[in-house]
């Protein structure tokens, strides 16, 4: 089972109403990709390849604030901290596990692809015997309507969705910039060869990336979880969105252009689902990514497509 | 006069701000060997790569047979009539010699699907026909014992040797060669020298990118330096070496 | 015994999957995730034009394979520029639009309700309807892809591909069109892997889209990797490997609720384990890029 993303609701309303439910909706799904497009470009950066089992810990987050708040009775905050921390344990572990030795032997991104897609597979499957594949939610407080911004409807999850993003994205420019994790980070990213010679540990980065990253994935998925519920397989579409404002970002120099990849994706996704039906909004994310890299092949690709032409 | 193959007019190529090539110029006649040299980052294999096709040229012309052949794509190049071979080897690895060689010829209509499922008797006659030929290459360089060995498993040397005979395979009228006896030992070197030196009178014209001084004037009828993405100056290789600028330019 | 016939019947589908899955990702070097895409399209061409315009199977065959073919050339095509592991991930993108548009557009798919009571197809004449005679018709389709594809791997231009596959750059200075091959096996690959659409489609009589999710892909792409990437006999061994190992655990006792995530649990732990321990598979010799021992 596959939940759409914000569908567009059914609430009365005039059309310009509708315009800006649009808008709101396009707004709110922007939040959740920025947060896996921001997870996942860390670790795409960093470990220089497609982690697609992010997918999985998308979903792990969500999974795991429902055991802890619905199944033992955590607060949703305390669960909510405890279920990002143990989403980053688990992006930390694989790669201890898995990727750091496939990179000892000098693995290809291609492999490390592969053996992603394999733990992904691994993951979500121990996730639907754990609880099923029908679409689990966590209520909390009452069914509400929402609040009304600009003549549009927004629930209290989805304002603190973007809250959360905005936060977020004001920490890591911070980070990035004066930390000194963050520098380190950002060195192993622009050039991990060069940051390997310079004595920087870059398997120690690419833990801490793998974790931060990690952690990231699972709160999109309880983001995601807390506005429509959760299925095991929801991971793979917010995964895909977020790597497409990553690319549409131009690949994580700051957050930026994330944040306009992502508002723009969820934007043009959601018209587009307006306008010509909901089963074409992944379509639409298609389109534009093909356009995209049909115009600047380059963009974030630069690091990978230099082969020698000695 | 001799006719020109290969002219090239103006040539200008710079990388993010460096400047690999500079209006660089110079024309190849017919059923000779010329010879490239110059520093490292003088632009020799960039020059090669901007006529193999492999990266456009920021501006200038490379006129081969009257036909210029900027914006053609690589294989157009290849199949028009240059052949190459590459600074850092390159050959298949998981196919055997034999395969390799087989892979250069032109025109095989086992390439074409068509063929393979709807005329498969033209696509094997001309495979077997290949076939011996490739072997026939390969006993005159004394390969043919290794020819069902893969690529991967000879030595550096025979590599390297494969590699031209491959570029012989093409079938090409221009070969343009980048260091084809760059670290081997001298037997090597010698059998390599003697295949090429023996091009010309196949009607295939030459030109050499090499750092092995010796080899050059052995080789070439006419030497060009390079420096700087510019042609510093030309001539045979006894001219260049006396030349002030050469002589500066190897001494830094 | 009906249910052996159903294993086997679902053996031969995935050999076909496999074979045709192998040219691009074990041949052309270019693994995709977009084959499970291919196969339902495959299906759902075969379901609608059964139902709706009660044409034969020769023709829906037809129309399938010639409509994913012409698909997977125009996607290729447009994905020229991208490479090795930026392809995959573009397919798998493909992959997810496909479904999506199949699980969601309810008027003209079905939705999540699928298509059923698809007729038994006749074959020139011969009524299919036992499982006996399904098997039949899925071996003489397994056989001719195997053939196929063996055909193409010996050939000259299954030279190139493994040529391409290695060193695109050689490849193209030795006057190969790399684009026009990637293009052509890509097109060949999807008409393949949609008629085995229809074969289940009609095998089945119900189509529904969660039977070709991205996990249908990774499956497939699991088949091709553990039997061997750019062997002949590889999809077969796969095939063989995943598609039968998973019925001894029911022969084990273990119930039915968890034996589809125990089956998937074990491809993707295969998966981890071959690329960790022989990414070219037990049979092949392409290894993906492979580890530095491998290489």
């Amino acid at each position: 089972m596959v939940p759409e993303s914000c569908p567009v609701p059914t609430l009365p309303g005039v059309v310009g109403e509708r315009m800006q439910q649009i808008v709101v909706n396009g707004i709110v799904a922007a939040a959740v990709y920025v947060v896996a497009g921001f997870g996942f470009g860390l670790i795409y950066r960093t470990a220089t390849f497609f982690h697609i089992a992010q997918a999985a810990i998308i979903a792990v987050g969500a999974y795991g604030t429902y055991w802890l708040c619905v199944g033992i009775g955590f607060p949703l905050p305390v669960a909510v901290l405890l279920s990002v921390v143990f989403s980053a344990i688990v992006g930390a572990c694989a790669d201890q596990a898995i990727f750091r030795p496939l990179r000892r032997r000098g693995a290809s991104p291609l492999v490390l692809l592969l053996a992603s897609l394999g733990l992904y597979v691994v993951l979500t499957n121990l996730l639907s015997m754990a609880f099923g594949d029908s679409i689990k939610t966590i209520a909390w407080g009452r069914v509400e309507e929402g609040w009304r911004v600009f003549g549009a409807r927004i629930t209290t999850v989805q304002a603190m969705t973007i809250a959360i993003i905005a936060l977020l994205a004001v920490l890591s420019a911070i980070a990035f910039r004066s930390t000194k994790i963050g520098i380190t980070l950002r060195a192993v990213a622009d050039d991990p060869e060069l940051a390997g010679i310079s004595g920087i540990e870059v398997d120690r980065v690419v833990l801490v990336a793998s974790a931060v990253g990690s952690g990231l994935s699972g709160l999109a998925g309880i983001l995601l979880a807390l506005d429509l519920g959760m299925t095991p397989m929801m991971g793979l579409n917010v995964l895909l969105m977020g790597v497409v404002a990553f690319i549409i970002g131009g690949g994580l120099k700051d957050m930026t252009g994330l944040v306009a990849g992502g508002l723009f994706l969820g934007l043009s996704q959601h018209l587009a689902g307006w306008l010509i039906g909901p089963q074409w909004q992944y379509a639409m994310a298609f389109v534009v990514l093909i356009v995209l890299l049909l115009l600047r092949p380059k963009g974030m690709w630069l690091s990978q497509s230099h082969g020698s032409l000695a | 006069m001799m006719d020109c193959v290969l002219e090239i007019r103006g040539m200008s190529k710079a990388f993010d701000g460096v400047k690999a090539l500079a209006s660089f110029s110079c024309s190849v006649r017919e059923k000779e060997i010329l010879g490239l040299i110059g520093p490292n980052g003088a632009g020799k294999t960039t020059c090669f790569n901007v006529v193999s096709g492999l990266i456009p040229p920021d501006s200038g012309q490379v006129m081969f047979r009257g036909q210029d052949l900027v914006g053609l794509p690589p294989h157009q190049i290849a199949r028009s009539g240059i052949a190459r071979t590459f600074q850092i080897l390159r050959l298949v690895r998981r196919l055997s010699v034999l395969e390799n060689v087989l892979l250069a010829f032109q025109d095989q209509p086992g390439e074409r699907l068509r063929n393979v499922f709807f005329r498969p008797t033209i696509g094997a006659k001309k495979e077997a026909e290949n076939r011996e030929m490739a072997v026939c290459l390969l006993d005159e360089v004394g390969l043919a014992e290794n020819q069902s060995m893969l690529a991967d498993e000879l030595s550096y040397g025979q590599q390297k040797l494969l590699s031209l005979i491959c570029c012989l395979s093409m079938g090409a009228e221009l070969l343009l060669l980048d260091e084809p006896v760059a670290g081997i030992a001298p037997e090597m070197t010698e059998k390599i020298i003697g295949l090429i030196r023996g091009l010309p009178a196949k009607r295939k014209s030459v030109v050499l990118i090499e750092h092995n001084l010796d080899a050059v004037t052995r080789i070439c009828d006419r030497v060009i330096f390079m420096d700087a993405g510019t042609n510093v100056c030309e001539g045979t290789a006894e001219e260049v070496r006396r030349d002030p600028r050469v002589i500066e330019a190897y001494l830094d | 015994m009906e249910y052996a016939l159903h294993i086997l019947m679902m053996v031969c589908i995935y050999v076909a999957l496999g074979a045709s899955l192998n040219l691009v990702a074990g041949y052309a070097g270019s693994p995709s995730l977009a084959h499970a895409a291919f196969y339902g399209l495959g299906a759902y061409v075969a379901g609608l034009m059964s139902l709706r315009l009660g044409s034969p199977f020769m023709l829906n065959l037809l129309c399938a394979v010639g409509f994913s073919a012409v698909l997977g050339a125009i996607v290729r095509a447009l994905t020229m520029r991208i490479r090795g592991d930026h392809f995959i991930v573009v397919t798998l993108a493909f992959q997810v639009v496909v479904f999506s548009i199949l699980y969601n557009w309810v008027s003209f798919t079905g939705g999540p309700m699928g298509l059923s009571a698809i007729p038994e197809p006749t074959v020139f004449g011969w009524l299919v309807s036992s499982h006996a005679d399904f098997l039949l018709l899925g071996l003489v389709y397994c056989v001719l892809t195997l053939w196929v594809c063996r055909r193409i791997a010996n050939s000259p231009f299954g030279r190139v591909l493994k040529a391409i596959r290695e060193d695109e750059v050689l490849a193209s200075a030795a006057g190969k069109d790399v684009a026009m091959h990637h293009v052509l096996i890509f097109m060949i690959s999807a008409g393949i892997a949609a008629g085995a659409g229809v074969l289940f489609a009609h095998y089945m009589c119900f189509v529904d889209a969660t039977s070709f999710t991205e996990m249908e892909s990774i499956f497939i792409i699991s088949i091709v990797i553990i039997g061997g990437g750019g062997s002949s006999w590889g999809p077969v061994v796969g095939a063989l490997v995943l598609v039968g190992l998973p019925e001894l655990f029911r022969f084990l006792g273990m119930p039915t609720s968890v034996a589809a995530n125990v089956r998937q649990m074990l491809y993707g732990g295969l998966l981890i384990v071959f690329m960790l321990w022989r990414p070219q598979g037990l049979l092949g010799e392409y290894a993906f890029g492979g580890t530095r021992d491998s290489r």
